[in-house]
């Protein structure tokens, strides 16, 4: 990607990921740093998935949450952490560049087909 | 003559899909309570609603982004939870209202007891939405929903006294049962400005691809549909009032504001009636489903949109039914339809505030909407017309429940 200024909170938190095809394949629901030491900070994945975004909550609504979001993921990796060589383009959505149907980002939305609304008589 | 068109199929939407039991059961209990005096009610609520309606249009138009998926982004997602909680409550209350408004209704026509429709109803609509797409729905919905029309007719051939309801276009103070007076105010506002027709109308932009060059017509449009739309609930007002307060009768039960056209119809009126309710409270149904699945799916980034096969986009599809259902489900029960339309309609004015002053913050935010921002104007009149819906809201909910 080109040099550009990025602010995570504003123009990264929060937005629509879009893959290869053009799907929409989740928000960004968190942004994961790491620090080696004698190196600057970097952004190395952004995060999705129910767990992240429990944990953004306000306290006193966290377990409550966390639990719900244990109790519905069906995501064998919860989070699931897209690495940031991944991003294609950052504007108005982000363009990732993977297949989110074969991607941990879809397992809920198949869980959904599979066990409710594919086995209903001309879906 | 292609933009012609195209406004006036805007405009016959906005008509269609104007009334719906909300605005049918205010308007209808305000004129047999107060006769004209609460026009000014609808007048501030419908002005408001063009105003919404018309960001609405525009913020799908220019960003390309849907009030749901913008709001996310903007405010964050401990910030989204709010409105999300607030909007999908309402939404199943306001769904039930809908419902209820069908299945009575088809009461009216055959004579079995509404909560026995509720299943058959609630498996019609879901139907429909399971095989329809977005043009059927909307333009089906709407079409058939010009039935409504009726009321028009009816006010226009009781012949009112047209310089009173021109002088109760401007709010005045009651002069009996002042608490009753205000809730009914502001259930006519929420009726009017329903928060889930901004979800439901922006979706449908960025479901049409509306761009910039859209959003003159959808100025026109919105502006015209909606307040012939607002005359609709105008003329049951009017209606109401020439028909009830005379012969003293109040309210209290939804088989009451059956014979309401009966004085100018004569028996056709009921089933004209009846026809109108259903066909509304129907379209009403489909619009609050699918705005709840949009909203959570647009929040969350799930594939969206009507046009797919169900299968394709699965949790959306559970969206709508999950609403549906949990609707259907207090309509079962037997909860007083009308007592709930009017409970549904003032919370909706009492929680206006968080589904509103996070749009509007949007609309004046230049890295959403560039050089299409709000005028002062448009900000003064929804911060006002919603500044009042809540106080009176926060006042009059309170003492209806107690005084009820």
């Amino acid at each position: 990607m080109a040099d550009v200024n990025i602010a995570l909170i504003r123009d990264v938190l929060d937005l629509l990921l879009i893959d290869r095809d053009g799907e929409p394949m989740g928000r960004v629901d968190g942004i994961v740093m790491t620090w080696q030491p004698d190196a600057p900070p970097r952004v190395t994945h952004l995060e999705m998935g129910g767990v992240t975004l429990a944990q953004r909550l306000p306290r006193p609504l966290r377990p409550a949450m966390l639990w719900l979001a244990r109790a519905l993921s069906t995501r064998a990796r919860d989070p699931y952490r897209i690495p940031v060589e991944r991003i294609v383009h950052v504007g108005r959505h982000i363009q990732i560049d993977l297949d989110a149907s074969r991607s941990p980002a879809r397992a809920s939305e198949h869980w959904v087909r599979d066990h409710i609304i594919g086995r209903i008589p001309g879906s | 003559m292609k933009r012609l068109l195209e406004i006036s199929l805007g405009v016959v939407t906005s008509i269609g899909g104007f009334l719906e039991v909300g605005s049918l059961a205010t308007s209808a209990q305000a004129g047999a309570a107060f006769g004209f005096q609460l026009i000014w009610a609808i007048v501030l609520g419908t002005l408001c609603l063009i105003f919404l309606i018309e960001m609405s249009g525009r913020l799908a138009a220019v960003s390309k982004k849907t009030l749901a998926g913008a709001m996310r982004e903007r405010f964050g997602y401990p910030f989204f939870v709010i409105p999300l909680v607030a909007m999908t409550v309402l939404g199943v209350l306001v769904l039930a209202s809908e419902l209820g408004g069908l299945c009575l209704a088809l009461q009216l026509v055959t004579g079995v007891s509404f909560p026995w429709w509720a299943p058959i109803a609630l498996f019609g609509a879901w139907l429909l939405l399971w095989k329809a797409t977005f043009g059927v729905i909307e333009q089906g919905a709407s079409l058939l929903g010009l039935i409504t029309i009726v009321f028009a007719v009816a006010a226009w051939k009781l012949h009112p006294d047209w310089s009173a309801v021109a002088r109760h276009a401007l709010p005045s103070a009651p002069t009996h049962e002042k608490a009753r007076y205000w809730f009914i105010a502001v259930s006519i506002m929420g009726a009017s400005i329903a928060p889930y027709l901004l979800y439901f109308y922006s979706s449908g932009a960025v479901e049409d691809k509306w761009t910039e060059s859209d959003v003159p017509i959808n100025r026109v449009t919105a502006t015209i549909g909606m307040s012939f739309g607002g005359l609709l609930s105008i003329a049951v007002l009017i209606v109401s009032a020439l028909v009830f307060l005379p012969r003293g009768i109040r309210i209290d039960r939804f088989d009451q504001v059956a014979m309401m056209l009966t004085p100018v119809f004569g028996r056709t009126g009921f089933y004209l009636f009846a026809a109108a309710l259903g066909v509304a409270c129907f379209g009403a149904v489909l619009e609050v489903a699918l705005s709840m699945a949009y909203m959570m799916a647009q929040g969350f980034g799930w594939r969206w949109t009507e046009d797919a096969r169900p299968r394709d986009v699965a949790r959306f599809t559970l969206a709508y039914t999950a609403t549906l259902v949990a609707g259907g489900i207090i309509v079962m029960i037997g909860v007083d339809p009308l007592a709930l339309t009017i409970l549904s309609m003032a919370l909706t004015a009492a929680l206006l505030p968080i589904a509103i002053v996070p749009f509007l913050l949007l609309m004046n935010d230049p890295r959403y909407v560039g050089t299409h921002r709000n005028g002062w104007f448009g900000n003064i009149v929804v911060c006002g017309i919603v500044g009042i819906a809540f106080v009176i809201a926060i006042v009059s909910i309170p003492l209806e429940l107690l005084g009820g």
